[in-house]
């Protein structure tokens, strides 16, 4: 922590800490209420044996031995980064290209309304329609691969599982998460390009020299928002494999609800939340690292 | 830096970047665009010719194009017009539902709660992104790794808690947990902020005005875009929002939420097969209300700053 | 500095408060928990009380609506019917235990409520039983003994039962040249299928129009499958392979409540290796390929010609025939036992231990295990009461609707069930045994590697 802290100690400030205070108590008190008390207390949970009829009984590192050592903490470790990596990777690059798209060729309103319209329809409805378009006897999708000529797929097999429910919510947030990017080109005054024009810069040395330097914050923002909601990849999965076939897509989350809620080991289910947890606090540390986030090269 | 509109910069960058396109890369443009849209649509019109079908008889022809034996049947079972022996015979639930309670009840709290949260979440982050005082982001950072718990951590005891206020079964309590803030919204919001034109904070602190001034006259209307985006986006995501509602408002008709009425549409046995026509009817309906706003809001900032001078 | 000491100071207050807040949350977390059993027993029944009661079941909603419309007619006593869907209502249900405010009565199922009674979450009726003088011998045979513990106390009254039976479409018999003699008396073995494996082998037709017992026949390009494959089946294979795996002699353990799993019997061995070998021979869909839209859709679109399923999809099922779809039944196979074998459940009403009206709770639970709510439920035809003659007036109901359930009742009359696993710890036996069950379904490791699992499953009960 006191690394985070030293890392923004550069500039001298005045202090406007007593206004500070009063405009973020509501959030503060919301934040303490609703995350931190609760937070706090399944970590404490994490040390305990407990279901949820009893009182918790205090079992030190038990839990955190015991997952370690489960080949299911490890399994989950294994799907979870692979959906993570295939719903980022193919999620964040079609968004900038979308946002960029959006931003150079279209003033339509209309544009961005539809590509919004997915992220409008629940989580589990969308996983419904999905699970039905890609069956392999009776889906649309594979119909279609049928009649030009191609073999049909099971795209919800042991090998293709996790990479179908990735692309499924790359389906619904792309549109989210191309307006968040899109936003954040907006803020890129336009003497830039002119600047970038006079100096005949061609079309990709403008975008990968000037665009996407000046949208490291945006970008920075958009990655942290959608890893962290990533990792916790649930509502998919139940509706569609529910952590099958075999274990291909028994992910953290859908392991932590098994624990918490159908074998009633909620002590053990915190634990692995906190790793989880870990794991993410990890994440969000490498990124703003990597990203150096808080810096805009705008200078205002 | 707006959800559904442009602003004059915007459109003069869109300009200069305009003047460099070939036919070539325009036409190619236009293509990779209609793609992602055709991709977005396919499934709603999958969506919508499943809620005019008839349910049971709908998987006799899984690949039809056109809705299998039209009918409003669905709707009218979401919509509650049905009588219980009707929506049976088409395939439903005999659960009755009193839509119009529902959206309501949905109308509130998703507006309650979304009003709220974006006022107390700006207001985290203009201490967050204007003010400037020691510790700042260290606290800051409480916001982002709220982002990391994860929800089911968070579910049990905020229920437990609502119940011991006496807020079970109420709208209030509904939505109480996004009431006062979203981490998500503090985040954007800050970033937001952050690039603020601090000269004319500045120079209203030389012509004397308070925090509350600067806020409210000055900061939250140069980014008035931006929150509504906010606004907007965390509107859809409390609408959308199951789990919680269920748990705390699904026992009262007076704080059962659409989406938790919706539900019942849902498959009923571990192996059974939903409502389809039903589900999917109901999918839209919910997703109607939302649609509106982007529409009407949409327009609003559009002419809101076209006339405004502050840029 | 000022601005330090009020933030350290802030920080402070932060933290302070914190144990406050965690304690009334606790507070009112064991207080929900040690729920108000003690709720005196003997206080009549009042008028003006209303029920609360779950059920996930939509078919049979409008059967028990009426139930309760007769039952508040007769007695004062209000009931108030919530419907959800499988999944959340059981985190209903939990949510409802732990915060003291769920429902009064729910429908509750044989997988669930060991773990309910080991923490305390249901009520013995066993007072009640006794005070009334109800007779619980009036279901059939065995369905109120699935209700009580090893204790020999009672939790519930039998509402209904459900066997299994093959699900099939007449066209594609026809069209195969079966007749209804020759599915009414199939055999099987895990050796070579017997009659059962040769009717599948008949039905399976790939894309050339060659059935499965036609040389010819392309295993890797199949239209029509003879059986269809609804996941593994986990630990119970309830409607998938339970039927076989007993009528080859095996059981799952020694009896309701025991612990002594044998998983590693090779008896369930040879009879899982000859289900897989199905998929290997291209009469039934991989693993892979039935992981999508359920068997009752592949089914009713005339993709597959059987599926073993349970009675309570009866009234869905023949509701849906269609144009490639005609409903009929089969029975299941004569395995070396000698006999047919059936998976026997059903379900009953449990009452929550913290409910503050365990009389009228008890009073709406008796209302729904006697003829007069299970003649109500017959009559709308959607399961089988667990009343014999009940039973018998929803076998009639069901005729009216042109379907002829002998194949689940032969069951019944043949004395050929055996009941559904019940068992402590169900949950976290489940968690073992359904992924090594999906791998030997996917052919990625044969039965006998159960054998292994087996061992861990016996290590949780140590």
């Amino acid at each position: 922590m006191s690394d985070i802290v030293a890392m923004f100690r550069g500039k001298r400030r005045s202090s406007d800490f007593i206004p500070a205070l009063g405009f973020m108590l509501p959030a503060l008190i919301g934040l303490g209420i609703f995350v931190v008390f609760p937070g706090v207390r399944g970590i404490y949970l994490s040390f305990t044996e407990y279901n949820i009829f009893r009182d918790p009984e205090f079992i030190g590192l038990e839990n955190y031995e015991k997952a370690l050592q489960d080949p299911f903490v490890w399994n989950a470790l294994w799907v979870t980064l692979q959906y993570v990596a295939i719903n980022i990777g193919v999620q964040t690059v079609f968004a900038l290209l979308l946002a960029v798209l959006m931003h150079r060729f279209t003033k339509s309103v209309w544009v961005r309304g539809v590509l919004l319209l997915p992220y409008l329809i629940s989580n589990v409805v969308v996983a419904l329609v999905w699970l039905w378009l890609l069956d392999y006897n009776l889906g649309y999708v594979n119909a279609i691969i049928d009649f030009i000529g191609l073999d049909r797929t099971p795209f919800f097999g042991e090998t293709t599982a996790m990479a179908t429910i990735a692309l499924i919510n790359v389906w619904r947030h792309l549109g989210y998460t191309a307006l968040l990017i899109f936003a954040g080109l907006l803020t890129i005054p336009k003497d830039v390009y002119e600047a970038a024009e006079v100096d005949g810069s061609g079309e990709w040395r403008t975008f990968f020299g000037v665009t996407l330097p000046l949208l490291r914050p945006v970008m920075f923002f958009v990655l942290v928002i959608t890893i962290t909601g990533s990792f916790q990849i649930f509502d998919t999965i139940a509706v569609t494999t529910g952590g099958g076939p075999v274990n291909a897509t028994r992910t953290f989350s859908i392991l932590i609800t098994d624990k918490a809620w159908n074998s009633n080991q909620f002590g053990y289910a915190a634990a692995i939340s906190v790793i989880l947890m870990l794991i993410l606090i990890a994440v969000a540390l490498i990124q703003m690292r990597l990203l150096r986030g808080n810096e805009s090269d705008l200078e205002r | 830096m707006t959800l559904l509109s442009r602003s004059k910069e915007a459109q003069e960058t869109q300009e200069i970047l305009g003047r460099r396109n070939s036919t070539l890369t325009r036409a190619t443009a236009y293509v990779a665009l209609g793609g992602f849209i055709l991709a977005t649509l396919f499934p709603f019109w999958f969506m919508l010719r499943t809620a005019f079908s008839t349910t049971r008889r709908l998987s006799a022809d899984p690949l039809s194009v056109l809705p299998v034996d039209f009918t409003w049947g669905a709707f009218e079972r979401v919509l509650g017009i049905a009588t219980s022996e009707q929506s049976v015979a088409e395939g439903g639930s005999g659960q009755s539902l009193d839509f119009f309670q529902y959206f309501m009840n949905s109308v509130i709290s998703t507006t309650g709660a979304t009003v709220s949260q974006v006022i107390f979440s700006a207001a985290a982050a203009y201490a967050f992104g204007v003010l400037k005082w020691r510790g700042r982001d260290a606290i800051f950072f409480l916001f982002l790794f709220a982002l990391t718990v994860p929800a089911i951590f968070l579910v049990l005891p905020n229920y437990l808690f609502i119940r011991e206020i006496g807020l079970l079964n109420t709208l209030a309590g509904v939505m109480a947990p996004h009431m006062l803030m979203a981490p998500f919204a503090v985040f954007f919001l800050r970033q937001v902020f952050l690039g603020t034109n601090m000269s004319i904070v500045e120079a209203a602190v030389i012509d004397g005005a308070n925090h509350l001034r600067i806020f409210f006259q000055i900061v939250l209307p140069m980014a008035r875009s931006q929150v509504l985006t906010v606004f907007i986006l965390q509107y859809i995501t409390i609408w959308n929002d199951y789990l919680w509602p269920l748990y705390i408002g699904s026992s009262e008709e007076t704080s059962k939420t659409l989406t938790v009425a919706l539900g019942i549409f849902k498959s009923q046995t571990p192996q059974g097969n939903p409502d389809w026509a039903g589900l999917m009817a109901g999918a839209l309906v919910a997703a109607l209300p939302m649609l509106l706003l982007m529409v009407f809001l949409g327009r609003r900032i559009v002419g809101s700053i076209q006339d405004s001078a502050v840029k | 500095m000022t601005f330090m000491k009020n933030s350290r100071r802030a920080a402070l207050a932060a933290v302070a408060g914190l144990p406050l807040v965690l304690a009334a949350c606790a507070g009112g977390g064991s207080d929900a928990g040690s729920g108000d059993s003690s709720e005196s027993a003997d206080a009549g029944a009042e008028s003006g009380v209303t029920l609360a009661y779950g059920l996930w079941d939509a078919n049979q909603l409008p059967a028990y609506e009426q139930c309760a419309a007769d039952f508040t007619a007769q007695t004062g006593i209000g009931v108030d019917i919530e419907q959800i869907g499988w999944d959340d209502y059981w985190a209903k249900v939990r949510a409802g235990f732990v915060s003291g405010d769920g429902y009064d009565v729910f429908t509750s199922h044989l997988a669930f409520y060991p773990e309910f009674v080991a923490n305390g979450q249901v009520l013995a009726i066993d007072d009640y039983v006794e005070a009334d003088g109800f007779d619980v011998n009036q279901y059939h045979p065995g369905l109120a003994d699935l209700w009580t513990n090893p204790e020999g106390q009672r939790f519930g009254l039998p509402k209904d039962f459900d066997t299994i039976a093959l699900f099939a479409n007449k066209k594609m018999l026809d069209e195969a040249g079966l007749t209804e003699a020759d599915l009414a008396n199939l055999d099987w073995n895990p050796q070579d299928g017997g009659s059962y494996e040769d009717v599948i082998a008949r039905l399976t037709v790939d894309a050339n129009g060659v059935r499965g017992d036609e040389p010819g026949f392309d295993k890797a390009n199949i239209d029509t499958y003879g059986i269809w494959m609804e996941n593994s089946g986990g630990g119970d294979g309830q409607t998938q392979w339970s039927f076989l795996a007993a009528a080859n002699g095996w059981k799952v353990n020694d009896g309701p409540w025991s612990n002594t799993y044998k998983y590693d019997d090779p008896k369930l061995h040879e009879t899982i290796d000859w289900w897989y070998s199905l998929v290997e021979k291209g009469y039934m869909p991989s693993f892979d390929i039935q992981s999508g839209a359920g068997w009752a859709d592949q089914l009713i679109a005339g993709e597959v010609a059987l599926a073993s399923n349970g009675s309570w999809m009866t009234g869905y099922i023949f509701s849906q025939g269609n144009e490639n779809f005609e409903p009929t039944l089969v029975p299941t196979p004569v395995g070396p036992t000698g006999d047919r074998a059936s998976m026997y459940n059903g379900l009953a009403d449990n009452i929550f231990a913290g409910t503050e009206h365990p009389d009228e709770a008890w009073q709406w639970v008796k209302y729904m295990g006697t003829t007069d709510c299970q003649d109500v439920v017959a009559s709308y035809a959607v399961v089988f009461p667990a009343i014999p003659s009940s039973t018998e007036k929803a076998v009639a109901a069901m005729g009216e609707l042109g379907i002829d359930v002998a194949p689940f009742y032969v069951h019944i009359e043949d004395g050929t069930t055996f009941l559904f696993p019940i068992a402590d710890k169900k949950s976290q036996v489940q968690e073992l045994i359904t992924p090594a069950m999906e791998a030997v379904m996917s052919g990625n490791a044969p039965a006998s590697s159960l054998s292994a699992v087996n061992d861990q499953i016996l290590a949780l009960f140590e």
